[in-house]
């Protein structure tokens, strides 16, 4: 939650959900203003700078010819600028081949940019990726056959247990919220493609990171399990306010989960337009039935159409 | 409904059925061929002394290999972390692996002196380019999205090496250690006989082969083999056990 204070005052914050009860006062420790509040264990309360804002300047990225056999050098960005708010959900949306996974590997850090620069929350992306604040969620689940769903939930907070937010989430906890309480001895070659990025999706939330970056997490489900994914990460989402960003070519997906949509078309790849999704939090299963629902989607399938070449 | 080990059973008996009623068709002479009931009875004689030589060649084999695969992992990592050294090494195992080692076996003897370093070096050094291939092909097996899973969160090299890339490399580990328990057996067996050892299967055949004593050498023949059928028991447990995960075991 976002409050503002004058430093040195105290703030006083009502316990949701029920606003009549009397609001909890704590002095504020911190010289921020405006921030998150963190109460850790002895009660002390500090202000932190909303964090997950990423800003992208001018990037291109074009990859080197592999040699005389290989492909030549491939323009797969030119020039993309976009500046993504904390706490924002953005789509990359667009055809295979636009560059959509390319600029999210970019924000991570995965790969470097040829020109342009991009920074989170004003450090590189490197920086970030060494505290642990960046959640990757890659298209394959990638469990670890060797370890159990509980321990592959827990993978990336075992690795350098000093970086990163050490209040995370307890890891349980969230399999049993997202209904693998049954399984969380079970070894990942027992679990259904659904179930096992299910425990991909717990993996990256129990970092409680402030960005978290998706590629294409739910492109080898089922309609119906896609749905169930989605409904379980705007739930997820919702109740940490991390700033998320989707890569998709899935148009639903992209208007169900976004504030706002970036349409992507490629070779080289660019975002062509930058669309709206203006219906409020928390999205709701039901809202994919909405008219106003409808005309967004409608509005972005002739957006993409007009990016593609007539074939 | 057969049970399981019906079937390999009638297969070594009648082979030894075969063996045995060649060596009598054919009068062949003892040292050229043995016969199995020949071989029982020496075994029978004297139990204790092929026991105990070959728990000796057991430790060598055992020791060999357990370097072997150590400095493998290490050559292994190293080679992981950088293509250039991959391809620089790989020509080195390449040699190792091709180059005849019953032919330097004395040039290691005369290196190492007598005893027990040079048997066990001729064992660790010949089972090291299989190991070391072993080893780097299963780490080459692990899921390109899980090692981007580790670079999101600035893994250390140490943490994507022991929690990646070692464990996704068992399977593979387990399979070269069949074969490098065969080649490991006889680098020992010859190794104890070049280093004019006092104790092991290969001294005690090499002296029984000296004398001309055919049931002597059949009979150390036969227990190394049996020690090779033990070692690849030992492995198929271990890997059972470690391997609860995988493919292979389901």
């Amino acid at each position: 939650m976002e409050v503002a204070a004058a430093s040195g005052e105290p703030v006083c914050i009502a316990p949701t959900p029920k606003p009549e009860r009397t609001p909890q006062c704590y002095g504020v420790t911190d010289g921020a203003t405006t921030g998150q509040i963190h109460i850790d264990a002895n009660s002390t309360v500090t202000l932190a700078q909303v964090r997950g804002a990423v800003s992208i300047s001018k990037v291109s990225k074009t990859f080197a010819s592999r040699g005389r056999r290989g492909p030549g050098p491939v323009d797969a960005l030119a020039s993309v600028d976009l500046e993504i708010e904390p706490g924002e959900a953005v789509t990359l949306l667009g055809p295979s081949g636009c560059g959509k996974t390319t600029l999210l590997r970019l924000i991570a850090g995965l790969e470097s940019t040829t020109s342009g620069s991009i920074t989170i929350d004003g450090h590189l992306p490197a920086q970030t990726r060494s505290r642990k604040q960046i959640a990757f969620v890659p298209q394959a689940p990638a469990l670890l056959p060797w370890r159990t769903v509980a321990a592959n939930a827990r993978v990336l907070l075992d690795v350098n247990p000093n970086a990163g937010n050490k209040n995370s989430a307890n890891v349980d906890e969230l399999l049993r919220s997202v209904g693998l309480g049954d399984f969380i001895e079970a070894y990942p070659h027992e679990l259904s493609g659904g179930m096992q990025q299910r425990v991909g999706l717990v993996r990256a939330f129990a970092l409680d990171a402030p960005l978290i970056l998706m590629d294409e997490p739910f492109a080898a489900l089922d309609e119906l399990t896609r749905a169930d994914m989605r409904h379980l990460l705007v739930q997820l989402r919702d109740q940490r306010n991390s700033t998320l960003v989707f890569v998709t070519h899935s148009i639903s997906e992209a208007v169900f989960l976004s504030d706002r949509v970036a349409v992507m078309s490629g070779r080289p790849g660019r975002i062509t337009q930058l669309i709206d999704v203006p219906l409020g939090r928390p999205r709701q299963p039901d809202l994919e039935d909405d008219p106003e629902f409808f005309a967004i989607t409608r509005q972005l399938r002739h957006e993409l159409s007009k990016g593609r070449a007539p074939s | 409904m057969r049970a399981w080990w019906i079937a390999p059973f009638v297969g070594v008996v009648v082979f030894a059925g075969l063996w045995e009623a060649v060596v009598r068709i054919f009068d062949v002479r003892p040292f050229v061929l043995l016969a199995p009931s020949e071989i029982g009875t020496e075994l029978m004689a004297t139990p204790g002394f092929f026991v105990e030589n070959a728990l000796v060649t057991g430790r060598h084999m055992v020791i060999g290999l357990l370097i072997s695969l150590i400095v493998s992992i290490g050559i292994g990592a190293v080679m992981a972390s950088a293509r250039f050294i991959e391809e620089a090494t790989q020509p080195v195992l390449v040699l190792i692996l091709v180059t005849p080692w019953v032919a330097y076996v004395t040039s290691v003897v005369t290196w190492l002196n007598f005893g027990e370093a040079p048997i066990v070096f001729m064992v660790a050094f010949t089972s090291l380019p299989i190991f070391t291939f072993g080893v780097v092909g299963g780490m080459k097996s692990a899921d390109q999205s899980a090692r981007e899973l580790f670079a999101s969160i600035d893994a250390r090299r140490i943490d994507v090496l022991f929690r990646l890339r070692l464990p996704a490399a068992l399977p593979s580990i387990f399979t070269t250690a069949r074969f490098a328990v065969g080649l490991g057996l006889a680098a020992a067996y010859f190794s104890e006989g070049a280093a004019l050892s006092n104790e092991g299967l290969g001294a005690a055949g090499k002296r029984a082969a000296a004398f001309n004593n055919g049931p002597t050498l059949w009979a150390t023949i036969v227990t190394t083999a049996a020690l090779g059928l033990i070692g690849l028991g030992i492995i198929t447990a271990i890997e059972r056990a470690a391997l609860r995960w995988h493919v292979s075991q389901r």
